[in-house]
Order: structure tokens, then C-alpha cells, then sequence
């Protein structure tokens, strides 16, 4: 195609297909760390190791992506929405593949056998809710497509605003399973001070992935009202 | 031997007339495409119709402007008016063909009014006629068309834009619905785009043609516009679709709200400029359009750096094509 003279450029590349991309490898990551999570209460060290690789690979991906959207928006592009409240999000919802595979990474460090059933029980049901928050927070991410096409249209945006204290109160429920934990693994006494440790860092990793999960539904609210 | 010079005339304006039908109609019409709208066979149809009749009902008073409205010239010898033309024509020409092959964003319209004056410029310098007698002062209004016609694009687009959104986009229930309602209606607006590309833009193949034939009376000959209009519905059916398809698979964020807003601006502000016998570019026009529909909310993206690109094209197209104008003219002069 050589002889044509066209004005196409005036469309830029659109960030935000990209933007979509990049939460939804974070939301694999987490449903991986799930799996590894239960792998481990189970105590298959085979799988987790295996996972933690996937994990680890689903998060240099999302790196990728964040560097294409970073790439793809200089100041000469018109967006419809603030361009520094998009690269204010953009970083939480990095952050949530960031914690995915650093909790990953700590199930790889060190055997635990026979945890107590009752910190098993609290865990799976702290990963559960992690899932809950992220999948909510898709939903969320999702909305972008209607929105562009509405142009940020009131009613859109209400919806899309009514999403973000689900994913709040969800990350609140974690922070609630996640004292709980605590106080459960400090005052456990069959546990080898070594495992608490260990426990303990995972948990506040765990933590991480809500609280970017939350930090970047808040950013997206900000982002969608700054227009 | 000037009827050599005048075939020579009407061949490379028919090139030209090509030329813009496969290019400039091409990128006017690929919104239309790009949204889904029409298809490519309803596209081709529409615009080779269209263009044809804009340019055979209302293409003659911008192919005046080109023709007589810059250079005198009744005040020259025909046989020197001949030469004339056929060197703005060429020189309008070689430049597109050189811009085309580097996908550079040219204008049409501006390499011809170049020429234009590049051929008043070489006869000047021939003593011909007098420096002050190029009207200096339409070049002016042609000029000032050329920075008005994209804000003016701009400013009407936002304001359509803004009014759908509010009416249309905010109330109903089903906004792709909506989109489907509009993509019926682009059906108009891609018509209205064909018909005010063709009126404006054939000037740019009939008005030199004009010109050679040393008219001096008030109206254009009919046959000289439905030549134009005829080789730029040509351009369209053999080169056009093709860049109708390209470049319309880039453009996919133009919805029909969005085209039909950016579409409708652009064709009122040219067919403006057609009534007003002002040769403007139809493809900035649009350009300007689009950053009204962008700058009113409505596109995910627009490239603000292409403001840049088309402004340097133009600052670059007057002096490249008047120059060349000049060296054929002097070339012509001694050969013939």
C-alpha cells in the first residue's frame, strides 16, 4: 500500500483496550494464587512451585503492558479523561500483580506441614475474598468500553461509581479475616516461630492485593469524575 | 502547437482529478467506513456520484478562484496563459505524486493555488504583467480560508457533538442503539461529504484546465467540471477503495455519533467555502473536525501532533509547488 496520503494519525492509540488487558492479567494472577494457596494447605509443594512460575510470568507481562500504556501516551494526546489520573491508576492496578507474585514467591520459601485446620480455614477463606474483590473490580475495569462510548455519560459513571464501595467493603472483609489470622498465628502454639514468620509475611502480601485492588478502584473513581 | 499545450492541459488534470478521487475523496469518505456505516461497494457508489454532481452543479465558482481569481489572466497573451497552466497543473501534480509516495499529509488545494501563484510569480518576473497585478489580495482570503476552515470545522463539530451527547447520548436507554439510529443517518452525511469534497476540490484538476482555455467570461464550461468530476469518481472506484479500506480499519473509534458530527461540520464549512469560491482542504477540514468531536469528550484518543505535521505540509506545499511552477514555466517557455 504505498501511494496513499492519508490524515489517519489524528487518531492516536487509545490506551485504554491496554488498560482493560493489564486488569485482567492481574486478575489471573490472583485466581493462580488461589490455587497455589490451596495447593499449599495441602501441602502438594510441587504444584505451588509450578504456579508461582506462572504467576511470576503473568506478572512480567502486566510490567510489559504498563510499559506500552506509559509509552503510548505523551502529552500531545487528547484523552478524554485526565492523563495523570490514568497513570495515578494505572500504578495500584500494577501494584495488584506485583503483590499476586510476591505472596507467590513467599509459599515457594519455605515447607509448612500440618498447619493448624483452623488458620487453613481462615486462609482459603481470606483468598476467597481477595477473588471477590478482584472479580467485582473487573467488572469495574469493564465498564471503560461504555463508558468511552457513552462519553462518560452521568448515568455510566453512577454505575461504575456504585461498584466502588462493594470492592471497599470486600477489602474491608479482608482486613477483618486478615486480624484475625494474626491473632490466630501469634498465639498458636504448636507453630515453629520460623512458619509464623513466614505466615505472617504472606498474609500482609495477601493484604497487598486488596488494598491495591481497593487504591485502584479509588483511583478509577477519581479518574472517571476528573473528566 | 497550443492545442498540444491544452491536451497536455486536460490529460494531467484528469491525473489530478484522479488523484484526488483516490486519495483526498478516499480519506473524506473511509469515516464512513470506519464506523461501519456503509459498505465499502455503497461507499464507492455514493461518493462517485456525489462527488461528480458537486462538482458538476457547484464546482465552478472555486475553479473560477484557481482559474482567474489569483493570476490576471486576461491581461496575457493566451498562448502565454496555455504555458502557464499546463506548468501549474504539472507542478501541482509532480508535488502530489512525490507527497503521495512519502505519505505525506498535502494538500491539494494547496499545491494547486501554489502552482497558481507560481505561474503569476514566473510571469512577472517575464514582464508579462506587474508583480501587483497577481491578486495579492484574494491570496489573502484564500490563506486566511485555509486557517478559518479547520477551526471553523472544530467549533461546529463540538457544538453537534455536545448536542447529541446531552439529548441523545445521556437519555436513551441503550446507547448502541443509538449508535445503529446514526449509522442510517451517516448515509446523509457521507453523501453531504461527497457532494462539498466534489464542489470544492475538482477545482483543483479544472482549474488550471480553465484557465488554459483562456476563458474569460463569468461561467466555467460545463464539460471542463464533469471531466473533473468524472476523473475523480474514477480515482475513487480504482484507487480510492482501497485507501477507503485502509484507512478506515484505523478509524474504527469513530462511531456513528461521532462521524456523523465530524462529517456533518466538515461538509458544511466546505460547502461554505465552495459558495464563497474559497479553495480549501477538504482532509483539514475534517482533521479539524475530529479534534472538535475529541475536544467535546467523544474519542479515546486524538493525535494533537498532527496539527503540527499539517501546518509544516502547507508551509511547505505553496513555496515547493509555486517553485516548480516557476522552473517548468521557464522550462515550457524556451522549449516551446
Amino acid at each position: 500500500m504505498k501511494f496513499i496520503r492519508s490524515v489517519t494519525d489524528v487518531f492516536g492509540k487509545s490506551p485504554f483496550k491496554k488498560l482493560h488487558e493489564h486488569a485482567e492479567l492481574a486478575g489471573k494472577a490472583a485466581k493462580l494464587l488461589k490455587e497455589a494457596v490451596m495447593a499449599y494447605t495441602i501441602e502438594d509443594f510441587e504444584k505451588v512451585n509450578t504456579l508461582c512460575k506462572k504467576i511470576e510470568e503473568l506478572e512480567y507481562q502486566a510490567d510489559l503492558v504498563k510499559g506500552e500504556i506509559r509509552e503510548h501516551i505523551p502529552k500531545s494526546l487528547m484523552l478524554p479523561v485526565d492523563r495523570h489520573d490514568l497513570l495515578s491508576f494505572l500504578k495500584p492496578q500494577d501494584s495488584i500483580s506485583d503483590a499476586c507474585e510476591h505472596a507467590a514467591q513467599i509459599l515457594t520459601f519455605r515447607k509448612i506441614s500440618n498447619l493448624p485446620d483452623v488458620i487453613k480455614k481462615d486462609m482459603e477463606c481470606l483468598v476467597n475474598n481477595i477473588i471477590d474483590a478482584i472479580d467485582v473490580y473487573e467488572g469495574l475495569v469493564d465498564q471503560i468500553s461504555e463508558l468511552l462510548l457513552t462519553s462518560f455519560s452521568k448515568k455510566e459513571v453512577q454505575e461504575s461509581l456504585e461498584i466502588v464501595p462493594r470492592i471497599e467493603n470486600l477489602e474491608h472483609q479482608c482486613d477483618l479475616i486478615e486480624k484475625r489470622l494474626y491473632k490466630e498465628i501469634f498465639n498458636c502454639d504448636r507453630i515453629d516461630p520460623v512458619d509464623v514468620l513466614l505466615l505472617v509475611s504472606l498474609i500482609k502480601e495477601m493484604g497487598e492485593i486488596a488494598n491495591n485492588t481497593a487504591r485502584a478502584a479509588d483511583r478509577f473513581r477519581i479518574m472517571i469524575l476528573g473528566k | 502547437m497550443l492545442l498540444v499545450v491544452f491536451i497536455a492541459t486536460v490529460v494531467i488534470g484528469l491525473y489530478m482529478a484522479w488523484n484526488i478521487g483516490a486519495n483526498d475523496a478516499a480519506n473524506s469518505m473511509a469515516t464512513s467506513y470506519g464506523s461501519g456505516a456503509l459498505s465499502l461497494k455503497q461507499i464507492i457508489i455514493i461518493a462517485g456520484i456525489l462527488e461528480f454532481a458537486g462538482a458538476t452543479l457547484f464546482g465552478s465558482r472555486v475553479t473560477n478562484t484557481i482559474a482567474k481569481g489569483i493570476v490576471p489572466i486576461n491581461l496575457m497573451d493566451p498562448s502565454m496563459v496555455s504555458i502557464g497552466a499546463l506548468s501549474a497543473i504539472l507542478a501541482a501534480g509532480i508535488w502530489i505524486t512525490i507527497a503521495t509516495y512519502y505519505h505525506l499529509p498535502v494538500s491539494t488545494t494547496h499545491s494547486a493555488v501554489g502552482a497558481m501563484v507560481g505561474f503569476g510569480l514566473a510571469a512577472a518576473s517575464k514582464g508579462l504583467i506587474l508583480l501587483g497585478d497577481i491578486q495579492w489580495a484574494v491570496m489573502e482570503k484564500i490563506v486566511l480560508s485555509w486557517i478559518v476552515s479547520p477551526l471553523f470545522g472544530a467549533m461546529m463539530s463540538i457544538v453537534i457533538f455536545t448536542m447529541i451527547r446531552l439529548t441523545l447520548i445521556e437519555r436513551v436507554e441503550d446507547p448502541i442503539k443509538l449508535e445503529k439510529i446514526f449509522g442510517f443517518l451517516q448515509i446523509g452525511t457521507a453523501s453531504y461529504v461527497a457532494f462539498a469534497h466534489g464542489s470544492n476540490d475538482v477545482a483543483n484538476a479544472t482549474g488550471p484546465i480553465a484557465a488554459a482555455l483562456g476563458y474569460l467570461g463569468q461561467s466555467t464550461p460545463m464539460w471542463v467540471l464533469m471531466l473533473g468530476g468524472l476523473g475523480i469518481a474514477v480515482g475513487i472506484a480504482t484507487w480510492g477503495y482501497k485507501v477507503i479500506e485502509t484507512v478506515g480499519k484505523k478509524i474504527t473509534e469513530l462511531t456513528p455519533t461521532r462521524g456523523f458530527s465530524a462529517e456533518f461540520s466538515a461538509a458544511t464549512t466546505v460547502i461554505v467555502a465552495s459558495y464563497l469560491g474559497m479553495p480549501i482542504s477538504t482532509t483539514h477540514t475534517l482533521v479539524g473536525s475530529v479534534i472538535g468531536v475529541g475536544l467535546a469528550g467523544g474519542l479515546a484518543a486524538v493525535n494533537l501532533n498532527i496539527i503540527k505535521r499539517i501546518i509544516a505540509s502547507w508551509v511547505l506545499t505553496v513555496p515547493i509547488a509555486a517553485g516548480l511552477s516557476i522552473v517548468i514555466y521557464n522550462f515550457l517557455v524556451v522549449v516551446l
